[in-house]
């Protein structure tokens, strides 16, 4: 075949692929969309805050469901600044505080919840959001049974008393105002405007679409809702983009150069680089998420508490925490700090004498047959790894062999259901910010193991936990006690569970951005319209 | 040629049908519970068995492979468990992004490529020779990550002369919206005459395409080189010698032509290789392609998009051969006859 021959080879697929991708048909791309900030190479930043783009990098795609009733994923980020809840959580003061709710009140025995609401408030579509529109949300919501819609599960009735009161009740006491924050399921929206093609919105929230690119670098722009029940000041941000970028060095290229303003997470490395770069500031604070190392309480040699807390005493917790450079701290208890049932005073220690001699009296350890245990923890997840590889060394010392296994998630769940393996290794995170969510989920006895992966059986510890709802609803101070309690009977009593860190979030920010706080009831979650530009 | 033309479709046909039973073993071997992936980390069972129900999970094996088929039979390649999106919508987004950088690389390394295994031929064994078989041996070698990672913190992090990442700088959406017709940005604004846009993404394919185009032009400088040697030995050049033409006059009148066949043939081979090659450099510049895409489906081990994936490249590469093959077949009887 002659030469030019084969370029019209290498040109009809050429023109094939073509072919095969040309199917947009003349649209117009990002019509609509918000410019970037300009890149603050010696450029002063300018006097008003409105014309200027926040710019968030996220390291995956920024929305991939549009309807608020359903909405389990990363567009929590996006999804918080559009939509409101009744309630926001403050993990400083560990409490609920208004948002679309100015007040609220519970009957004494927690069943029934009345929220008054705010006035003038309106939706993107311009629709009032008044009581009857909070009711049909929440049942939209309800119905739809996707994502965490299952913390209504407590609600029995609601009821729009008038435009702006609603009343729920209950079947059971449980802390609706803690629920009505939930980053997940809990937003009040216009059931009628709801549009799963992400071209409008239909929250209340200070933002709303400018355009949405599924797929594109700049994946998602958002500008001001001009109604917005707050009002709006100069220097706030009108308008936010989200600048999808997969590789952290990209993204501190990107911050460096001032075309970015908020990376989520940067590594260790890049961290400590950034608390020292010119035009980049930064922040760190726990996480509502830790590590849990799960015993299995029901089979094989971990079923003997006294191997439990042997390999409880065999975690390097302070050794891992400097490992982890600053992206973890060490845990106190299974309840994270800003909730409440935090309890100060139960960080653990590394005791290797202690525990081989637990080990001996269970029949193990250096002097006895050698034990072999079976791990299994998150492919990929390099902390985990970590703390395998400084768990199974000590256990060597003790006669003990760790066969670790990474799994995704999918794999270590379903293995995990079968029992088969002595300790799973997982992050637990509350969906919304009650310290319930561990005990309830990870604790509670189950007929069919769930996600109760150390597969606890005590009567006595379910009985304290049903009564947690209640009291948190009713008596905090006494909830509190009981945390505490069930915290001492699950991890040093029963040995059920080791805790070795909470995770920190560790952001990196231009500089010139004032008022940003992370809150960890909303996992990497900014809340625009708290920023402002400093002049 | 009617046989011919019939044995080469049945053997594409024959790879695709493997490499789809392929995928959906790999979809189905892979450990774990596609519903997890869709219902999410903590789905109930009710969740996590309509989850099971949508996708036909609980059917026989036999059962779920005639479904995938007949799917995409009729175009329907899935749903993705992370976008939520059928699959081939997904692909439709980032597969023009993906030909675009791809394309932009592959010329780059056939303009840089040719000349250099022409240089080395015209001065074999000289300093020229060993230059140009090093260069291309490191641009074969070298991982693509590690110099994707290399040319941007210099050349756009320090240096500042290009941009770190992205397509087209994204005010430009604002101040001169594009009009797609085939989703592959460079050529729709040069359709469209959209100077800013064109110029942008001219300036931001520059980095990712340099990676990319690494090691096409070094295996077409190789081969270009291999291929003359040989042709400059043929009777041709000889004759041409006689004649009184120079070395370089010889190379390039009378061997450059017979010896572009093979090195042509290569360049539709390299095509698809340099599409996968590419996943880890659009990873680092952020380039909207089928890389983020395939490295997103990956880590959420989205099953139905890997596979899209894997699917959309076989049947480039399959197409690209069978074109070739064609082709061939139509020009030459020897072929025909094998």
């Amino acid at each position: 075949m002659r030469w030019h021959k084969r370029l019209l080879v290498a040109g009809v697929a050429g023109v094939l692929a073509l072919t095969a991708s040309a199917c947009a048909g003349g649209q117009v791309r990002g019509a609509g969309g918000t410019p970037q900030p300009q890149a603050s190479g010696g450029t002063p930043a300018a006097a008003q805050a409105n014309d200027r783009t926040f710019v968030y990098v996220p390291n995956l795609d920024v929305v991939s469901d549009w309807d608020p009733a359903t909405s389990y994923s990363n567009e929590i980020v996006a999804l918080s600044n559009i939509y409101e809840g009744l309630t926001r959580y403050d993990s400083e003061t560990r409490q609920a505080e208004p948002r679309l709710a100015t007040e609220w009140t519970s009957s004494e025995d927690g069943r029934r919840w009345t929220f008054k609401l705010r006035q003038g408030v309106k939706f993107h579509s311009g629709a009032t959001m008044d009581a009857e529109a909070a009711k049909k949300a929440i049942e939209r919501t309800i119905e739809k049974k996707g994502g965490a819609a299952y913390i209504w599960d407590p609600v029995e009735e609601i009821e729009a008393v008038d435009a702006g009161t609603l009343e729920f009740t209950l079947k059971y006491a449980a802390p609706l105002d803690l629920i009505a924050s939930s980053g997940y399921a809990a937003w009040i929206y216009d059931v009628d405007a709801v549009d799963a093609d992400g071209k409008t919105t239909a929250g209340t929230g200070p933002y709303t679409i400018d355009s949405w690119q599924k797929g594109k670098e700049t994946e998602l722009t958002l500008k001001a809702f001009e109604d917005y029940w707050g009002g709006w000041k100069p220097e706030q941000y009108k308008k936010v983009a989200f600048r999808v970028t997969p590789e952290i060095t990209t993204a501190w290229q990107l911050l460096q150069r001032g075309e970015v303003d908020f990376v989520q997470r940067l590594n260790p490395q890049l961290f400590q680089q950034a608390r020292s770069a010119d035009g980049v500031q930064t922040a760190e604070s726990p996480s509502f998420q830790n590590l849990l190392v799960l015993f299995n309480t029901a089979d094989g040699p971990t079923r003997d508490p006294k191997v439990r807390q042997a390999l409880q005493l065999a975690i390097d917790y302070d050794g891992l925490v400097a490992a982890l450079e600053g992206s973890a701290q060490k845990a106190s208890g299974l309840v994270p700090q800003g909730l409440l049932g935090h309890t100060p005073g139960m960080e653990p220690e590394q005791d290797l004498a202690t525990a081989q001699e637990l080990l001996a009296e269970a029949g193990y350890g250096p002097d006895n047959p050698e034990l072999t245990l079976s791990l299994t923890y998150a492919q990929g997840d390099e902390d985990q790894k970590l703390l395998v590889t400084l768990l199974s060394s000590a256990l060597k010392q003790l006669n003990v062999t760790l066969q670790a296994r990474p799994m995704t998630w999918g794999a270590q769940w379903d293995l995990g259901k079968k029992k088969g393996q002595d300790i799973l290794v997982m992050y637990w995170y509350p969906d919304y910010p009650d310290a319930y969510s561990w005990f309830l989920n990870v604790f509670r006895s189950t007929d069919e193991p769930q996600l109760n992966l150390s597969y606890l059986k005590n009567a006595d510890i379910d009985a304290a936990i049903d009564k947690l709802p209640e009291l948190t609803a009713t008596d905090k101070s006494a909830a509190s006690d009981d945390y505490t309690d069930l915290q001492k009977k699950i991890i040093e009593e029963q040995a059920a569970v080791a805790v070795p860190y909470v995770q920190k979030y560790q952001r990196a920010l231009s500089a010139n951005v004032r008022g940003y706080v992370d809150n960890p009831a909303y996992p990497n979650v900014v809340f625009f319209y708290d920023l402002t530009l400093a002049s | 040629m009617l046989r011919y033309l019939a044995r080469r479709l049945g053997q594409a046909l024959l790879v695709v049908a493997g490499v789809v039973v392929l995928t959906f073993a790999v979809m189905r071997v892979v450990p774990g519970d596609p519903a997890v992936a869709f219902a999410g980390p903590k789905a109930t069972p009710e969740q996590l068995a309509e989850a099971r129900e949508r996708f036909g999970l609980d059917d026989p094996l036999p059962a779920q492979l005639l479904a995938y088929v007949r799917d995409l039979v009729t175009g329907d390649w899935g749903i993705s468990l992370r976008t939520r999106q059928p699959v081939r919508d997904d692909l439709a987004l980032a597969f023009p992004a993906s030909l675009e950088l791809v394309g932009a690389a592959l010329l780059l390394a056939i303009a840089v490529g040719i000349p250099l295994g022409v240089l080395a031929a015209r001065y074999k064994t000289k300093f020229p020779d060993f230059g140009v078989r090093l260069g291309s041996m490191l641009a074969v070698s070298v991982p693509v990550f590690w110099l994707a990672l290399a040319l941007q913190t210099l050349f756009a992090g320090a240096l500042g002369w290009f941009p770190v990442a992205g397509e087209y700088d994204a005010e430009l959406d604002t101040t001169s919206p594009l009009t797609l017709w085939t989703n592959i940005t460079a050529v729709d604004a040069l359709i469209t005459g959209n100077w800013p846009i064109l110029t942008s993404t001219l300036h931001h394919l520059v980095l990712p395409a340099l990676v990319v185009a690494a090691y096409p032009a070094g295996v077409i400088a190789q081969m270009t080189r291999a291929a003359l040697i040989e042709e400059a030995g043929q009777d041709h050049a000889r004759m041409g010698r006689a004649l009184g033409f120079g070395e370089t006059s010889v190379l390039t009148r009378f061997a450059l032509r017979p010896a572009l066949n093979p090195v042509l043939s290569l360049i539709a081979l390299v095509f698809a290789y340099a599409l996968v090659n590419g996943f880890l450099v659009e990873a680092v510049f952020n380039w909207p392609g089928l890389g983020r895409y395939a490295a997103e489906s990956i880590r959420s081990l989205d099953t139905p998009a890997i596979a899209g994936v894997t699917l959309l490249v076989a049947l480039v590469y399959v197409l690209a051969n069978l074109v070739v093959d064609l082709l061939q077949g139509l020009v030459d009887p020897r072929v025909r006859a094998r």
